[in-house]
């Protein structure tokens, strides 16, 4: 199968004169796995709603392979859904369910048997095929979904956040199957979610959304690495941020002042100018707990002392918060356990520390 | 044990059912197998000729025009009940359609009707607009046939219908109606072949709500209704209170609950042996 190519052009929508998308522009290549990611509320089962035919676009055009499809009833565009809810047809049996767009098209009964057989397979179900949907556990019932809408061979899948009402090992096992999905077939998934771990580890690209706005478009890594803003930076993962001024620019290092615990470098990602007011932020990862300073390292660094306010024990690493000596500013640290029974003498609640980390490790996102 | 607590909870109910219910069919039973007195009651004589006149042919007449009667009427009850019931369950002034279809009953059952007079009477409203209007020239004979009778009783069983179907529809996902469409479906194959299987328990108690007091009915055919459109009730009570032919009404009244009973016995078992055939599907399974 050959995905589709879908591009959003400037889509607009407004429910009772409130805009709940704004100016929406994607292009979504063929074959990709794309997801829409942002808090609730936020538009995505709304532009969703509008590429499947269900809701009209107050401004815009939606293309599929080149056609503006927004006149066109949701029956007939070539793109099938997989619903938040499941959305089986609680009188038909698993069978039935699947096979429901064949019968539409009054396929042959032989055929029909072949390819609903066929689909079961492929999303693991062939045991069930007699079954009614309410003897399904939530994780079949996703399943009959997805393959009531592949069968009908799409050339873009729409996913609204279908494992949102599982358990987390259920998720990450049905994200896995998913993307193996996505590989077999090749048609362009179109993946909503809320959660960003989701959306990081399955997606070829991201869009990031916020309050009826796409603020970034990007892979996994740039959106985690590089985000457009503060609210990216802090909505995908943790993050530490913080305020300063710029005070002394060098050919690819910048001195920051802060009013909290004096100055500290970056690297230089962006032209700014002395005097600048900036936000930097530090991925909790990045940073290093030490009791001595290091030594081993010729690269800038930034180097502060503290005292561990807080210490969560989470078996592959340990979330540390420590408070700074100067001010009560907090730095979440997070340590990976890479060594069994830890990597050096575990630190202990209340003591004082070294936080450390390199200056390339922090970056830029807002200058004013 | 508990079987005996049951029966006491049950008591009062059991007594009710005994006093208002039983007791009266059992009198009327009773009544159709004694002879007929001569200025109404009966002679205490036994006596099968109240059944035997049940097979005279003009009887048999009325009784299928009764069952015609009946049959269309719900037909017509049912086509315009669920779209209704659709439209209430969707719109956003749930509680203002439920209390419009409320309202007539606050007026009296007879006096509904004989507004249908002045409806569509000779002299009508709906006469008076048409002649107005030049469509017709001189006032057409709506009344006092099949039809205005189909048309009122219609109007008299409709919420009745309308009501265990709004409340089927109301509990529907509708969602699954998008699910349909997104499958491929037009507007009206996600209808037939999504919403009416899911609310089919809904339809089933409408239908059985508007024909049963329909197949009964004698007030309408009485006031609206004309040569061709005697039904069975109309038939019972002029033998009760014109005829005084007791037993003969009784007897009708026999076969009538005795006709109703198995309808309803058959129909319901239709629509039961699917669900059942549902259930010993799934336990094969198992
Ligand atoms: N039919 C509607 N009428 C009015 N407002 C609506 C309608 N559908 C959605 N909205 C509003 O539009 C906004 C976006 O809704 P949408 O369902 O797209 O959010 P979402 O990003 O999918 O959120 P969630 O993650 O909670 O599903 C919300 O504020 C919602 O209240
Ligand atoms: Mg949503």
């Amino acid at each position: 199968m050959i995905g589709g190519e879908l591009i959003i052009d400037n889509v607009s929508k407004d429910f009772d004169s409130v805009r709940v998308l704004r100016n929406a522009n994607l292009k979504i290549k063929p074959g990709e796995f794309f997801s829409l990611l942002g808090p609730s509320g936020c538009g995505k089962t709304t532009l969703l709603r509008i590429i499947a035919g269900f809701e009209y676009p107050t401004e815009g055009a939606v293309y599929l392979d080149g056609k503006n499809i927004i006149n066109k009833s949701p029956n007939n565009r070539h793109v099938n859904t997989v619903f938040q809810n499941y959305a089986l047809f609680p009188h038909l049996s698993v069978f039935e369910n699947v096979a429901f767009s064949m019968r539409l098209k009054k396929e042959s009964n032989e055929k029909i048997r072949k390819k609903v057989t066929e689909y079961l397979a492929l999303v693991k179900l062939e045991e069930h095929v007699k079954k009614m949907p309410s003897q399904l556990s939530g994780g079949q019932k996703q399943r009959v979904a997805i393959a009531r809408a592949l069968i009908n061979e799409p050339s873009v899948l729409l996913l609204d956040e279908p494992l949102s009402a599982l358990d987390a090992k259920l998720r990450q096992q049905l994200l896995i199957e998913l993307d193996a999905i996505h590989d077999e077939i090749g048609i362009t998934f179109i993946y909503v979610t809320h959660d960003q771990q989701e959306a990081l580890s399955v997606s070829d690209r991201i869009a990031v959304m916020d309050r009826a706005e796409i603020l970034q478009v990007g892979t996994p890594f740039e959106i985690y690495e590089n985000p457009a803003n503060l609210f990216i930076a802090n909505f995908i993962g943790e993050t530490n941020n913080i305020k300063g001024t710029v005070k002394n620019v060098d050919d690819d290092i910048i001195t920051i002042e802060t009013d909290s615990f004096g100055d500290f470098k970056i690297f230089k990602d962006k032209e700014v100018s002395i005097g600048d007011t900036v936000k930097v932020t530090i991925r909790p990862e990045k940073i290093r707990i030490s009791r001595e300073r290091p030594t081993d390292t010729d690269l800038p660094i930034n180097v502060l002392t503290g005292r561990i306010d807080e210490l969560i024990y989470s078996g592959f690493q340990t979330k540390y918060y420590v408070t700074l000596d100067v001010n009560g500013v907090t730095f979440k640290v997070f340590k990976q356990h890479i060594k069994y029974f830890m990597d050096d003498t575990p630190f202990s609640w209340k003591e004082n520390v070294l936080i450390w980390w390199y200056a390339k490790d922090s970056f830029l996102i807002e200058v004013k | 044990m508990k079987k005996n607590y049951g029966q006491i909870y049950t008591l009062p109910l059991t007594l009710w059912l005994t006093v208002f219910f039983t007791i009266p069919i059992l009198i009327i039973v009773a009544i159709s197998f004694f002879k007929k007195g001569l200025y109404g009651g009966v002679e205490f004589k036994l006596s099968l000729d109240a059944y035997k006149a049940l097979f005279n042919p003009l009887f048999l007449k009325t009784l299928t025009s009764t069952l015609f009667i009946s049959v269309i009427t719900t037909i017509f009850i049912i086509i315009f009940a669920i779209p209704s019931a659709y439209y209430i369950a969707r719109s956003k002034k749930k509680d203002f359609w439920i209390f419009l279809i409320i309202i007539p009953f606050w007026t009296n059952f007879l006096i509904r009707i004989y507004a249908w007079i002045a409806i569509l009477g000779n002299n009508g409203l709906v006469n008076n607009i048409l002649i107005k209007l030049g469509v017709i020239e001189n006032y057409v004979q709506f009344l006092y046939n099949q039809w205005s009778v189909i048309t009122v009783l219609t109007y008299v069983s409709l919420p009745f219908a309308i009501l265990p179907l709004y409340s089927t529809i109301e509990k529907f996902d509708f969602s699954l109606l998008e699910a349909a469409r997104d499958l491929g479906a037009s507007k009206a194959q996600s209808i037939y072949k999504v919403l009416l299987p899911n609310i089919k328990s809904g339809i089933t108690t409408a239908i059985l709500f508007t024909f049963i007091p329909t197949f009964g009915n004698y007030a309408v055919p009485q006031i609206i209704g004309g040569k061709d459109s005697v039904m069975v009730g109309t038939i019972i009570a002029r033998e009760l209170t014109v005829m005084r032919n007791w037993p003969l009404a009784s007897s009708i009244s026999v076969a009538l609950t005795i006709m109703t009973t198995i309808g309803v016995l058959l129909f319901s078992n239709f629509n039961k042996s699917k669900t059942e055939e549902l259930r010993e599907l799934k336990r094969g399974i198992k």
